[in-house]
């Protein structure tokens, strides 16, 4: 428990440092929905080829993977047809940062429980180790930004666990394989009360039991 | 842990032992009073309860206090006051002495001279005295019954952020004073809710991992569980007869409104929709408004406890909810081009009046004659109370010095 919260803190985290860090790479200035605040979208490519989630200030955010050499992650669920290629969907891929399936946090538009097209990958992929290993077990933690009501932020943060379960559940494992809770915006990951602290703390977080 | 603190208080119930743990004494700030309220001066009385009485006068929004040096001639108590020789001053005056550890206190009214006097017993927090002496004065005048001898419950949170996060629930007087923890937890607890008689507190806690309903007795500390079904237990709202707890689950899916009798556990679903159904509040025995987003967005509908068609009740703004219920008037969140305010209106008129002025106001909670609303806001960045009467006209902060406060819970009148 205290390991896979230390872990998804970390992921967030490394989010949060490929934001400023690439910000010499590809950012534009985009003006957002809001209107008012001025948001960089960063798309990052990591040097040595590993697949990487970012996290838009906007609200939009990207899994890529790399086409360069060095990736020890080839495998791409959403495009492969072929449901027995699934052999770099390990549990030592949980552990391993440069495999999709180190990746443990999805993010929500404000007052949804829609995911997006963009996490189609990543949901799939935990889904297919699930179905592989009927013995692993998953926690899906939703949690919201502190705007609105907190009971209402509690249905809203249990609406987006059962989200991301509802696609996992299709892909085969046992629906029993997966718990899912709302904790509203009572464990936000980051405080502040801006847009982008917003975004961080809108999400889904992937736990398993023991890993 | 929790056990320490159960016990602590305890002792300081039955042996009138100050408690240690004052961790989350609140700071009480005026952010502004009524200056058009019913003039009323107070006279020092020995052992500073005036200035009690006069802090719950001035919260009301119903009062001005008359600064201390308009009058300096005041005969002391014991010597005979003529009322009209002050009418110019003040409406009303008054002065009062501590009696066998209570106080006596006596209420002129300068247009008549009438005189009234008013012996309160005394209690073992003798802050409660004074609340008590301050609900008579409030009562005689305005004809509506005082509710500043009564309690707020709140939850606090420090390192809100880390792992070493921890939520504690809270009980105080009215006004912050003698905070006691009752609950510890490092897992969210959230939704405090009393029950009618004041002596228990419904609430949400995580503290097994997952969510559920708890009923904790505020003096002797004995908890059970009400409710751990898979999914949502939360929002607990206790009936007006306390023998039922309407609650919001998601055993069927999407969150619903149910009804728990607290004495033989039966369940009675309410609502039955696909959408979020939360948040409800008791209108009467038979009634429950609640928060929806059936119709694409959260607004507070109205059904019978009973279960049924549900109305509409709010129209204005993008986002209405959190209801709370007293003496005929409804306190609720209402949301609108970005920021989050207390309203305040009449359960049975639409037609609602912005109480606060804040980004992110929330989870507002009436005082019992519906008079004041306690609400959160942040304050420096942090979650802090506030308590606006319902006419706005005073607003005053309850600030920690540590971490977060959040979710005041109103109680009812207190039974001695």
């Amino acid at each position: 428990m205290r390991k896979t919260t230390i872990r998804t803190t970390f992921t967030v985290l490394m989010s949060a440092i490929a934001l400023t860090a690439c910000s010499s790479q590809s950012v534009k200035e985009t003006i957002g929905s809001g209107g008012d605040i001025k948001k960089p979208v960063v798309s990052s490519k990591t040097n040595n080829g590993a697949t990487n989630g970012t996290l838009n200030p906007d609200g939009s955010s990207k899994v890529s993977t790399s086409e360069q050499n060095g990736s020890n992650f080839n495998y791409l669920p959403g495009s492969n047809n072929d449901p027995n290629n699934t052999q770099d969907i390990t549990l030592a891929g949980l552990n391993d940062p440069n495999n999709l399936l180190s990746q443990r946090v999805i993010y929500f538009d404000y007052n949804r429980s829609s995911i997006r097209p963009e996490y189609m990958v990543l949901i799939n992929t935990h889904s297919k180790l699930l179905a592989k290993y009927p013995n692993l077990k998953m926690r899906l933690e939703g949690h919201a930004d502190e705007r609105g009501s907190r009971e209402y932020n509690v249905a809203l943060s249990e609406a987006r666990s059962q989200s991301v379960k509802n696609i996992m559940v299709a892909q085969g494992p046992r629906s029993d394989q997966l718990k899912t809770i709302g904790f509203g915006e009572e464990v936000p990951v980051v405080s502040g009360h801006s847009p982008s602290a917003w975004q961080k703390n809108r999400r889904v977080e992937i736990k398993y039991d023991d890993y | 842990m929790a056990n320490t603190n159960k016990y602590k208080f305890l002792l300081t119930v039955l042996l009138f032992i100050s408690s240690t743990v004052a961790i989350a004494e609140l700071e009480l700030r005026i952010s502004k009073t009524s200056d058009d309220g019913i003039p009323i001066y107070l006279a020092n009385i020995p052992g500073g309860a005036n200035g009690i009485i006069e802090a719950d006068l001035k919260r009301s929004g119903r009062f001005t206090v008359v600064n201390r040096s308009k009058i300096n001639n005041l005969p002391p108590y014991g010597s005979v006051l003529n009322g009209g020789a002050y009418s110019n001053i003040a409406d009303y005056i008054v002065r009062g002495k501590p009696l066998n550890g209570g106080l006596e206190v006596e209420l002129t009214s300068t247009s008549d001279n009438a005189k009234t006097i008013y012996k309160i017993s005394s209690n073992s927090n003798s802050r409660r005295v004074a609340h008590q002496a301050a609900d008579k004065i409030y009562e005689k005048i305005t004809r509506e019954k005082g509710a500043f001898d009564t309690r707020l419950a709140y939850v606090t949170v420090t390192n809100k952020t880390s792992d070493n996060r921890l939520f504690r629930l809270y009980v105080s007087d009215s006004d912050g004073h003698r905070p006691k923890a009752i609950l510890t937890s490092r897992l969210p607890v959230m939704s405090p809710a009393w029950s009618p008689n004041a002596q228990q507190l419904a609430y949400v806690s995580f503290e097994e991992n997952t969510s559920a309903i708890y009923v904790q007795n505020i003096f002797t500390g004995q908890k059970r569980k009400i409710s751990a079904r898979d999914g949502i237990n939360g929002a607990p709202a206790w009936s007006p007869d306390g023998n039922r707890l309407a609650m919001s689950l998601s055993i069927n899916g999407s969150p619903d409104i149910y009804v728990a009798n607290v004495n033989n556990g039966r369940l009675t679903r309410v609502t039955t929709s696909s959408a979020i159904d939360t948040e409800p509040a008791w209108s009467g025995t038979n009634s429950i408004i609640f928060t929806s987003n059936r119709g694409g967005s959260p607004q507070l509908y109205r059904i019978s406890a009973a279960g049924g068609t549900a109305q509409r009740l709010t129209f204005d703004g993008k986002y209405n909810s959190a209801a709370d219920i007293a003496n005929k008037k409804l306190a609720f969140v209402r949301g609108n081009r970005g920021a989050f305010n207390i309203a305040i209106r009449s359960v049975n008129n639409s037609g609602a009046d912005t109480l606060s002025n804040g980004q992110l106001d929330e989870s507002p909670t009436l005082s019992p004659n519906g008079a004041m609303v306690a609400y959160t806001t942040l304050k420096n960045g942090d979650n802090t109370l506030a308590v606006v009467s319902d006419n706005a006209k005073s607003r005053q902060f309850l600030t920690s010095p540590v971490g977060d406060v959040r979710e005041p819970a109103w109680s009812p009148y207190l039974n001695q």
